[in-house]
């Protein structure tokens, strides 16, 4: 049952582990120059978007 | 030609903002709207689900991409992977099961089973507002399968109140709250295409076909899926102890907006 307690605790340890490390003792402000969206993400997004609504203007009656 | 309403853009992109940030409410909290609105439900459930199929892969990888979780489709998948696939497996069997109810109409009193989902939600808000104050708790698989399954029968019997179970219930069971709501982003956009699915199969299995109106497609899209992208992005910058207030506060909400709904509406 110990044995089982600590596994869990390992798994608790992966699950969201990465996202709980990169939080610790940061501020907001930190947090937005330490990740933001690159121009890729921005135009891979509106590319999306387009080709999806064009896709619903060619197939919808 | 298609037609922009840009009241339902507006609310589309609020009420998927809440979705993608705390994992739950887009089909809760839009659908009674809509229907108050005067939309038919046919009109709204297929196209909440061809829209969240979308937005819930979009906000799924940019969730994915600011860090707020780490998918791995390739073996060895991690545990984030596997327990994303789990839920999206039981809430793909139970929507296609709720397909199937609404069409061989079993009776079930509405009103009941929308109270039950509504009390639920909201007592499950009440607690993880007293579970607030521990800061973190040991990782329960059995209890994250039981919510999965919870969550999966209410998907079935077609009365809402998938997302919110999801969520507290990987809250419940130890999952830090915002990869549990990049896990809930995603696995409701699996869930979504099987919903489509259903929709298109069942009439051609049943030979019963149904007229669906994709009027409020394009504009539930356009809301939804710029919120699918900037969601992501504010759960990453915002501290976790915001969203461990903001995600039971929300549940609360839509419990007693569910509530209000049934009972005074």
């Amino acid at each position: 049952m110990e044995n089982k307690n600590q596994q869990n605790d390992l798994i608790l340890n992966e699950i969201g582990y990465l996202a709980k490390i990169r939080d610790a003792e940061m501020t907001i402000l930190e947090r937005m120059k330490i990740k933001r969206a690159t121009k890729y993400h921005i135009v891979g997004a509106i590319t999306i978007y387009s080709i999806t609504m064009l896709t619903f203007t060619i197939l919808l009656p | 030609m298609i037609e922009l309403i840009p009241v339902i853009i507006i609310l589309a992109f609020l009420f998927e903002t809440m979705d993608s940030c705390a994992g739950m409410g887009f089909g809760t909290g839009l659908t009674p709207l809509l229907l108050l609105m005067g939309y038919e439900p046919l009109q709204i459930v297929p196209i909440l689900l061809i829209s969240e199929a979308i937005t819930g892969f979009t906000s799924g990888f940019f969730h994915h991409e600011f860090e707020n979780v780490n998918f791995r489709i390739k073996k060895p998948l991690n545990k984030e992977t596997k327990i994303m696939f789990m839920i999206a497996g039981i809430g793909c069997l139970a929507i296609i099961l709720s397909v199937f109810l609404t069409y061989y109409a079993i009776q079930l009193s509405k009103n009941i089973i929308q109270t039950y989902v509504a009390i639920l939600v909201f007592a499950m808000g009440i607690i993880a507002m007293f579970k607030l104050k521990s800061k973190s708790s040991s990782y329960k698989p059995k209890l994250l399968t039981i919510f999965s399954g919870l969550a999966g029968f209410n998907k079935g019997i077609g009365a809402g109140g998938y997302g919110p179970v999801v969520m507290l219930g990987q809250i419940f069971s130890g999952i830090y709250e915002k990869t549990a709501t990049a896990i809930a982003s995603l696995s409701e956009g699996i869930v979504c295409v099987a919903g489509v699915a259903a929709f298109v199969l069942v009439p051609v299995i049943t030979s019963q076909p149904i007229e669906i109106d994709f009027i409020l497609l394009p504009s539930i899209f356009t809301g939804g899926f710029f919120a699918a992208v900037i969601s992501p992005y504010l759960v990453r910058v915002f501290p976790n102890k915001i969203w461990r207030i903001v995600i039971p506060v929300y549940a609360i909400g839509i419990g007693i907006y569910l509530l209000v709904k049934i009972y005074v509406l």
